[in-house]
């Protein structure tokens, strides 16, 4: 973590699961010091370079600019988020960055692997869970990872003893034997960001992992996180929840209309608008992505709604 | 290939745990031989038909059933929940060769065509159909009808990857019903009247048919079971490969 002091303030609030989520972590631990995975990471590299990152879709209306120009540096061991409101450009990008997209113009690496390049590389070192979480129903959560262990190269009994490691990660020791399509949609979040860490990835991207959750599941998966980059991996990490961003992040980015608006810390994003507009308080991480993407609050009917501003 | 055989057997696994979409291609195979040597078994009686090498009609359109069997595609549908669900950009997304994710899929339509196949010869040997090539022809009968049906599959896939959607995806495989149609299905080539026999000649489906009707009524016959695994050995290296290419440029 990079942001010195933020930690406490990052810790995700204690609630009703609290005992349940130290449970875990006493149960994970026990299982990592027998055999303590080696801390990997990029060793002082950018994880996450983009450079004029752009790419175009040709529709029957003609083309569409979905990402404009994104320049971005995600360093090593953060957790960098990428916010933005609906069809602002955020999946888009992390796709190009994980290879499920071609990239118009522009260049990206990754753990400094050219995207374009080497995809396969890239792929080696990285994990994803994408905004749907990608799961076949008709496996079971260990059939899932161990499965995944196995594409990415690792032994038949290796694989199974990683799926095991990671089941209890995600706390789904439990339900690792039945099939996902009966899973609830928390249970397969976490699934999905199990079978994104397999392979102990250097950088993971995560598409809006809490999407649709309650309380409790987010905080599980914030949790997790933190945790995952706690050993070393940088977390690339993309929300419309503002409060995520503001609990996890080390730093993040604002896109609007395909276009970074806004760069830098909470703390900092907070303190410049504030210094802008002369607030009298401390503005929140709302405040900052609705100054930033040119959107207000109008109160009317009794309602609060987001319009342009 | 590790990958493939990986992927194949979660492949096999979806289609073991989908028992619904698995039994339509067994019984609706039998529902047309059953219902095609009742219309015209007795315009083709055994004993005097020539063409029918002194066997029964159904021996004659088992193959029919063979290949109506082999082209259910189902597997292509279960591409299609693949992407709508997210698991095929999970696949993609890690370094599994792109030859693998199509390879997985083409295993398992292979192991499910030599059961369905070898269950479809079974009932028909119970019902009275020899098999005059023996155990060899048997063998080879089982091989062609599981090949074409990893040859339809693939066919299936592309329109699936294409389009990623369930209802384009079901549509495109009403297709095998003209080619099944443009075929010496219920009378041998040289029966047919010239425009058919055209049409017969040039579709590819043709050849594999005459190929497997030759296993169940001659001896083996190379000459007419060659041209049918030369057309699923062309037609399949030419799916592998364009189903490789989607995949590589599927943005």
């Amino acid at each position: 973590m990079s942001v010195g002091g933020a930690d406490e303030f990052r810790r995700p609030t204690p609630s009703t699961n609290q005992t349940r989520i130290e449970g875990a972590l006493h149960v994970n631990d026990a299982t990592e010091v027998a055999d303590e995975p080696p801390i990997y990471g990029t060793a002082g590299a950018a994880a996450v370079r983009a450079e004029g990152l752009v790419k175009h879709y040709e529709s029957r209306s003609g083309v569409i600019e979905a990402v404009r120009g994104v320049d971005l540096a995600v360093e090593s061991g953060e957790i960098f988020g990428f916010l933005g409101p609906n069809g602002a450009g955020k999946s888009t990008t992390v796709k190009m960055l994980t290879t499920l997209l071609s990239i118009t113009t522009g260049s990206a690496t990754v753990a400094g692997i050219d995207v374009g390049r080497e995809p396969d590389e890239v792929r080696r070192r990285i994990g994803v869970a994408l905004q749907e979480a990608g799961l076949d129903p008709r496996q079971t959560g260990r059939e899932l990872l161990v499965l995944q262990g196995r594409l990415f190269g690792i032994s038949p009994a290796d694989s199974a003893v990683r799926a095991q490691e990671l089941l209890a990660l995600v706390e789904l020791e439990g339900a690792a034997d039945r099939r996902i399509k009966d899973y609830s949609g928390g249970m397969k979040r976490r699934l999905d960001l199990a079978s994104a860490l397999v392979h102990q990835p250097e950088v993971l991207f995560l598409d809006e992992p809490t999407t649709g959750l309650d309380p409790a599941s987010r905080l599980t998966v914030w949790e997790e996180v933190q945790r995952i980059n706690e050993r070393g991996t940088t977390v690339f990490l993309t929300t419309q929840y503002l409060e995520e961003a503001d609990q996890l992040c080390d730093r993040l980015a604002i896109i609007d209309n395909g276009r970074i608006v806004r760069e830098g810390t909470p703390a900092r994003l907070k303190a410049e608008l504030r210094e802008r507009r002369g607030l009298e308080t401390e503005p929140t991480l709302d405040d900052v992505f609705l100054d930033a993407t040119g959107r207000t609050r109008d109160r009317s009917a009794g309602d609060v709604q987001e319009v342009l501003a | 290939m590790t990958e493939a055989w990986v992927l194949g057997q979660r492949a096999l696994r979806e289609g073991w745990r989908t028992p619904e979409a698995l039994l339509p291609t067994l019984f609706i195979p039998l529902f047309f031989l059953v219902v095609n040597v009742g219309q015209a078994a007795k315009i083709f009686p055994g004993d005097t038909t020539g063409f029918l090498h002194g066997q029964g009609y159904g021996a004659f359109q088992l193959p029919s059933s063979l290949l109506l069997a082999a082209s259910f595609g189902t597997a292509a549908l279960f591409l299609v929940e693949d992407i709508e669900g997210g698991y095929f950009d999970k696949l993609r997304a890690s370094p599994v060769p792109r030859t693998a994710i199509v390879l997985g899929r083409l295993i398992a339509e292979l192991v499910k065509g030599v059961l369905i196949a070898a269950a479809l010869i079974v009932l028909g040997v119970i019902f009275g159909i020899s098999i005059a090539s023996g155990p060899l022809g048997f063998v080879l009968l089982v091989a062609l009808t599981a090949l074409w049906s990893a040859v339809f599959v693939g066919f299936m896939q592309l329109i699936a990857l294409k389009t990623r959607s369930a209802a384009a995806t079901n549509s495109a495989g009403l297709i095998f019903f003209p080619l099944l149609f443009l075929t010496p299905n219920f009378v041998p080539r040289d029966l047919l009247t010239r425009p058919m026999e055209i049409a017969a000649t040039l579709n590819p489906v043709t050849y594999v048919m005459e190929a497997l009707r030759s296993l169940i009524l001659e001896d083996l016959d190379w000459g007419a079971i060659l041209p049918g695994f030369a057309v699923v050995a062309v037609l399949g290296a030419l799916m592998l490969a364009l189903n490789v290419r989607m995949i590589r440029n599927y943005d």
